[in-house]
């Protein structure tokens, strides 16, 4: 569903700082799985993923998503793909501080220019889902982690996308929100979703739920291994 | 429960406010047409009396009757004519002439 | 129908993002507002005064002629009207009795004029200006006292007041009867203060005084036009100073407006990422600024336009009262007839919203340079 072939992401091209974050990644990436991407950090699985989830246009290679080729598509046609096919979840959940748990989650769809009742109520549900609904109103600065966790999960689900992207998601939480991260996201692959992670921690890679994992070291893929 | 949404708060705001700008001006219009006869009031004293300045400030020669004050004025009124602060200051005597001598 | 609803959704968080800073935001607006209101009431307050001088003056008189000794304006003989009546072209010369007494009492100066077409002027009464009446609490019946040149003084008694509605015009202005000026200032028959005439034929204005002048070498004819043009004059000026006196004001908002708008903050940096990274497009995220810009903007001019016409017509100017007097003991007091035309405020609009609109989007150039994928880095 997802394919990379000979992806090299080079930084700074040109420059004396340059570096290649990835070099000649080929991957294949089913649908309906979860699919971690191992490594230490600096090792490019971060840099992977953003090309994945068109965040991030290689330097060379090809990226197809879906059957399409993006890599030549301009920002705007990137953008909305990102919008519609992919619901993100990053290291600090990036969440808008500020503003409420609700609007938050409701961001995502702001360009789309639903009926913004519609939007509110799948909102409401993704939060009521998640067991935050009570916390709809407040500002995400006062929420714990557990909440915000799970608010930014509700936002990535918003658009409903068909894969969910997750960066070193548990880097900042303790086991048990460790634990039940990776609960809903294997619930979230049983409801038919591809889940991506990157993530170096053991919690995650061992986890049985996985069905790909991708070992990453200095850019280069160092082994792929099938868990089904 | 469905809180009222912020933009619609903005909007309404926006909407009232650029009505009552529009509306400003509709009474700045009318106001003008329904004080015709407070200015033909003012015109018929102009005439009557011949005068030729409007009483803005009366505090020096030349800021009574700007019109009609010559150059000098502001020396003879007061010999700093600063004095006459803030009208000597904003309203400096004016001569022209623009008639031809032939 | 989608783009109305993505707009909406726009404002939604451009609005949430400002009420995130709401003690800074709200400060800008009242500075912003207070800015639009002065530039505003200093706008209308000319243009209506301006207004107001060019059709009350268009009815005085058509040439006023001088004569001048040694650079000063000396009292015209008879022989000047005679002179004049004798040019072709002239009608209805009549020499002018006009002057300045200074009440040193209550240190005022009144300005005094001689009228003897006015049936209700009788001998011994004057008709006195309103602010004047003001000044000295009088009453129609109420004598007053002249100190004439002679050292005796003169008394007069009140016969009329003129109406509230003439102040712009003759606020000060006390009206007497031709014998009891030149009784106060001692001045011999025959002579005047000024000439006035009238022109048969408007276009042939500047060839009679051309005429005047030619006649009668020292004299100065001045032409109603000229009238009208030294108050366009004046006004403009008088507004430009007013805005150059606000100038420093001005500035220092630009400056701080120029921060706020064209600065990104580690905080609004952030969010631009995120917003990026979760699927918006970089137009719009440059709605949002924009909406964010012109929330701010649009409120402060909205209230700052309302404001100044409730300033200026409503509560008579009662901000720029203290800048007007002066040392003025008598100050007219009028009601000003609104003159604010579409023009005006779209010039406001162009001066105060839109650059503080265009501010916000400089730093976008900066944002749109933000890529998606930073949002992954924070």
């Amino acid at each position: 569903m997802i394919e990379l072939r000979n992806v090299t992401k080079v930084f700074n091209k040109g420059r004396s700082n340059e570096f290649t974050a990835i070099e000649d990644v080929s991957l294949s990436i089913g649908a309906r799985r979860l699919t971690v991407l191992k490594g230490p950090s600096g090792s490019g699985k971060t840099t992977a993923l953003s090309i994945i989830g068109a965040m991030a246009k290689p330097t060379s290679g090809r990226v197809e998503v879906f059957g399409r080729e993006i890599t030549s598509l301009p920002e705007r046609f990137l953008s909305r793909i990102r919008r519609e096919h992919f619901g993100f979840i990053f290291q600090n959940f990036n969440l808008i501080k500020g503003i409420s748990a609700l609007e938050n989650v409701m961001i995502p769809a702001y360009p789309c220019g639903e009926n913004h009742g519609v939007l509110r109520n799948r909102a409401m549900g993704l939060l009521e889902l998640f067991n935050v609904s009570g916390k709809a109103d407040s500002m995400v600065n006062w929420l714990s982690g557990g909440e915000m966790q799970r608010v930014a999960i509700a936002r990535a689900l918003i658009n409903n996308p068909q894969v969910i992207v997750a960066d070193e998601p548990t880097a900042h939480l303790d086991t048990k929100l460790s634990r039940e991260f990776m609960g809903i996201m294997a619930q979230l692959v049983r409801d038919g979703r591809t889940v991506m992670i990157a993530s170096h921690d053991p919690l995650i890679c061992d986890s049985e739920d996985i069905g790909m994992v991708v070992s990453f070291r200095d850019g280069r893929i160092e082994g792929v291994q099938e868990n089904r | 429960m469905m809180k009222t949404r912020k933009s619609d708060i903005f909007l309404v705001v926006l909407a009232v406010g650029m009505y009552l700008v529009i509306h400003l001006l509709l009474h700045s219009y009318f106001s003008f047409r329904n004080n015709g006869s407070q200015i033909s009031e003012r015109r018929s004293l102009v005439e009557k009396y011949g005068l030729s300045d409007l009483c803005l400030f009366t505090d020096s020669q030349y800021s009574r009757n700007p019109a009609l004050t010559d150059l000098s004025a502001p020396f003879q009124d007061h010999p700093v004519s600063l004095e006459h602060f803030p009208s000597g200051m904003l309203m400096p005597p004016v001569g022209r002439r623009t008639y031809d001598l032939d | 129908m989608i783009w109305i609803e993505k707009q909406r959704n726009i404002i939604d968080l451009a609005l949430s993002s400002l009420l995130r800073k709401s003690g800074k935001n709200l400060a800008l607006v009242i500075i912003y507002t207070a800015i639009v209101f002065i530039l505003a009431s200093v706008v209308f307050f000319i243009s209506s005064l301006k207004r107001e001088a060019a059709l009350v003056l268009e009815a005085s008189p058509e040439i006023v002629v001088q004569k001048l000794v040694a650079g000063r304006q000396a009292l015209a003989p008879e022989s000047y009207i005679d002179a004049m009546r004798g040019l072709r072209g002239t009608a209805n010369v009549r020499g002018r009795l006009w002057g300045h007494y200074f009440d040193s009492t209550v240190g005022a100066n009144y300005t005094i004029m001689a009228c003897d077409d006015d049936a209700q002027l009788a001998a011994g009464t004057i008709t006195i200006g309103r602010g004047m009446a003001r000044t000295l609490s009088l009453k129609k019946g109420d004598s007053m006292k002249f100190d004439a040149y002679d050292g005796t003084s003169v008394d007069f008694k009140v016969g009329e007041i003129l109406p509230y509605r003439s102040e712009l015009v003759a606020s000060d202005l006390i009206l007497l009867r031709s014998d009891g000026f030149r009784r106060i200032f001692g001045m011999e028959e025959g002579s005047y203060s000024d000439v006035t005439l009238q022109v048969a034929n408007r276009k042939e204005m500047a060839t009679v005084a051309g005429k005047i002048k030619k006649l009668l070498p020292d004299s100065r004819p001045i032409l109603r036009d000229e009238v009208l043009r030294t108050y366009e004059a004046i006004f403009d000026w008088r507004g430009g100073l007013l805005i150059v006196i606000l100038c420093g004001a001005v500035l220092a908002f630009i400056i701080f407006a120029w921060d706020k708008a064209s600065g990104l903050s580690f905080e609004e940096r952030r969010e631009i990422c995120i917003l990026k990274a979760v699927g918006w497009d970089t137009s719009e995220v440059m709605a949002m600024k924009l909406w964010e810009g012109a929330v701010i903007s649009l409120l402060s001019f909205i209230f700052g336009i309302i404001g100044a016409y409730l300033h200026v017509f409503y509560t008579s100017y009662f901000l720029f009262g203290p800048v007007l007097k002066g040392w003025s003991v008598l100050y007219p007091s009028y009601q000003l007839i609104p003159a604010v035309d579409p023009y005006q405020l779209a010039a406001l609009f162009f001066l105060t919203v839109v650059p503080y609109t265009a501010a916000t989007l400089i730093p976008l150039w900066g944002a749109a340079s933000i890529d998606p994928d930073e949002g992954m880095r924070l």
